[in-house]
């Protein structure tokens, strides 16, 4: 008579996250990290993992759905304009979330891609990026990714215990290139191309080779860089109740601008952006947009 | 392969013609591989009891034969444990329903060579939709009506979100449930001793809310009241709804200040980004749902 087959071992936290990272990667994602849902001491209260989900262990991050290489090559910057949303990666994170709760029995909750009250994010995912590893801030304000450079991230919360990545040792910003530039001109290449002191939207500055200081005119970046996504609807939405004139108002709305503004409200849920100048010109991860 | 056609995407008028067992059971399988939770399958002249002429599977798809439906889970577990109600608010469907029918109805042109479509959901006049989802659930055998909002609950999962295609092709059909869903036992008992179900109490139409009913001597539902006008302004906050009444407001707004600050206001950014998200269905109050108990063990995790 045979032995009794021996029962199959418990997956272990280190074997549920490499299934889940195996899953992410197989699914698309560029990258794949774990931050600790206690870590999120840098956000408000109300805006951490456990606020959301009660005995949250960790956040799961994915990372990737950034703008192919042709795109970049592309000499219609509106292309650009059009293409470029946040919508592949969120839906990898909630099928990620799918997973965990339907494969692994541990809830997980998506972090809304979207606002909550006062135009902030229910918890960010930039910081959720950093945390688990998958890049760091950088001095025009993206995340980036030390190898990829600059991507879209989803997160998700969950009960299930992961072994946690935590922040990269070394920041992807600046980049050796962006170093020797400040060095020769005290600028870097995002800086240069959007000047905060000259009309622009991005400031700061390097110390020993670190970022020591970094100034983001918010509300000029939006104005800018989401021209036709919500805010660039609420903007010709402004114009055309603003304007007394019953045939001028007809015109705006029947512009074609006014008539972007709504492609782009249905065609990205969450996020369109439509100026990427000082990610054109960032050096981290560039080789990668090299093809023939 | 022809360079200028790819077989696996055209539909095949010279298709196999399948058994309606086999096509069913390759139907069913596919619609749970792409992320339908149940699917069912009525036959075309169940509406006929219950849809005036005009308004059938056979008046939209001629010579349609069978209705597949499938249902999907929207919210996740972990968004039902959520304390803050805003989370399902914007996190409550992700289109898995849709996403299983159109694979389906390619399916069925493409490999069998009948005609296959979505069913129409929107409403193409007035404020009723030209086919209605919760019947086609019922008909397919995948859930009955409930108290809440008479919302259709599936006996496994509870609240489902539903997508349905038609079909030339016949099928093998699964019928109506023989046992109604709601009230659950828990709920009949709720209701002898204190006169309310949970998802009454949640939402009390004697209390400002929009539900209420009664329960027979055999523990079935016996009266439905659901004030969907109160229930629409409370559970579609964010959606094409409430931009419309916003837009009436700002409209109606003289002081170019007030408008500016109300078009540029969050709310209106969130309407705006709550029409792109979830462009035809969008509900933000779930709380009739998060107490019922059907389905809640499916939510139960670790």
């Amino acid at each position: 008579m045979s032995a009794p087959a021996a029962e199959p071992a418990e997956p272990t936290a280190a074997d549920f996250k490499r299934q889940l990272i195996d899953l992410a990667l197989k699914s698309g994602a560029l990258t794949a990290g774990v931050a600790d849902a206690a870590a999120f001491t840098a956000a408000p209260e109300g805006h951490r993992p456990t606020d959301l989900l009660p005995k949250a262990k960790a956040v799961f991050v994915v990372g990737g759905a950034q703008p192919r290489a042709a795109d970049w090559q592309s000499p219609m910057s509106s292309f650009m304009e059009a293409s470029s949303t946040a919508d592949r990666i969120n839906a990898l994170g909630l099928r990620m979330a799918n997973h965990i709760e339907r494969q692994f029995g541990y809830y997980a909750l998506m972090v809304p891609a979207g606002i909550d009250r006062g135009g902030q994010p229910f918890v960010s995912v930039a910081l959720a990026a950093e945390l688990a590893g998958c890049g760091t801030k950088s001095i025009a304000g993206p995340v980036l990714h030390p190898e990829h450079g600059f991507m879209y991230y989803s997160a998700l919360i969950t009960t299930l215990n992961l072994p946690v990545d935590g922040p990269l040792d070394e920041p992807a910003c600046p980049a050796p290139q962006c170093v020797e530039m400040w060095e020769a001109e005290g600028t870097t290449p995002c800086l240069a191309t959007c000047p905060i002191d000259q009309g622009g939207c991005l400031g700061g500055r390097i110390e020993d080779g670190k970022i020591a200081e970094t100034r983001y005119d918010r509300a000029r970046c939006t104005t800018r860089a989401q021209t036709y996504w919500a805010p660039g609807f609420q903007k010709a939405l402004g114009a055309a109740l603003d304007e007394k004139d019953a045939a001028k108002r007809q015109m705006i709305i029947n512009s074609s601008g006014f008539t972007r503004t709504l492609w782009s409200m249905t065609y990205s849920s969450v996020s369109q952006s439509q100026c990427f100048e000082c990610m054109r010109v960032c050096p981290v991860g560039h080789e990668r947009r090299e093809l023939r | 392969m022809d360079a200028k056609a790819n077989p696996e995407t055209e539909p095949n008028p010279a298709g196999a013609h399948p058994s309606p067992e086999d096509a069913t059971a390759a139907i069913k399988a596919l619609a749970s591989k792409m992320g339908g939770d149940v699917c069912g399958i009525a036959h075309v002249r169940d509406w006929d009891e219950f849809v005036p002429e005009g308004y059938r599977p056979d008046d939209i798809l001629p010579g349609c034969e069978s209705v597949v439906v499938i249902g999907a889970r929207g919210p996740t577990a972990g968004a039902w444990r959520c304390p803050d109600n805003r989370i399902m608010e914007v996190n409550g469907y992700d289109f898995a329903n849709d996403r299983a029918v159109h694979v389906v109805a390619d399916f069925i042109e493409r490999t069998y060579g009948f005609y296959a479509m979505q069913a129409p959901s929107l409403p193409t006049g007035g404020h009723q939709p030209p086919f209605s989802m919760m019947l086609a659930a019922v008909l397919a055998g995948l859930g009955t009506r409930s108290f809440a909002a008479n919302i259709v609950l599936n006996p496994k999962f509870g609240l489902l979100y539903y997508s349905a295609a038609f079909t030339t092709l016949p099928l093998s059909y699964d019928g109506r449930l023989e046992q109604n869903v709601c009230p659950h036992k828990m709920c009949v008992a709720t209701y002898r001793a204190v006169g309310k179900t949970p998802c009454m109490a949640a939402c009390d139409a004697d209390d400002g809310g929009c539900l209420d009913g009664t329960i027979d001597a055999n523990g079935e539902i016996e009266s439905v009241y659901y004030d969907r006008e109160r229930c629409s302004t409370r559970s579609m906050q964010f959606g094409i709804n409430s931009f419309q009444n916003a837009l009436n407001e700002m409209i109606a707004e003289d002081d170019d200040d007030t408008r500016r600050m109300m078009i540029n206001s969050d709310f209106v950014s969130r309407s705006c980004g709550a029409m792109g998200y979830f462009k035809d269905s969008v509900a933000q109050c779930f709380e009739c749902m998060r107490v019922c108990p059907i389905g809640r063990e499916e939510r139960k995790l670790k």
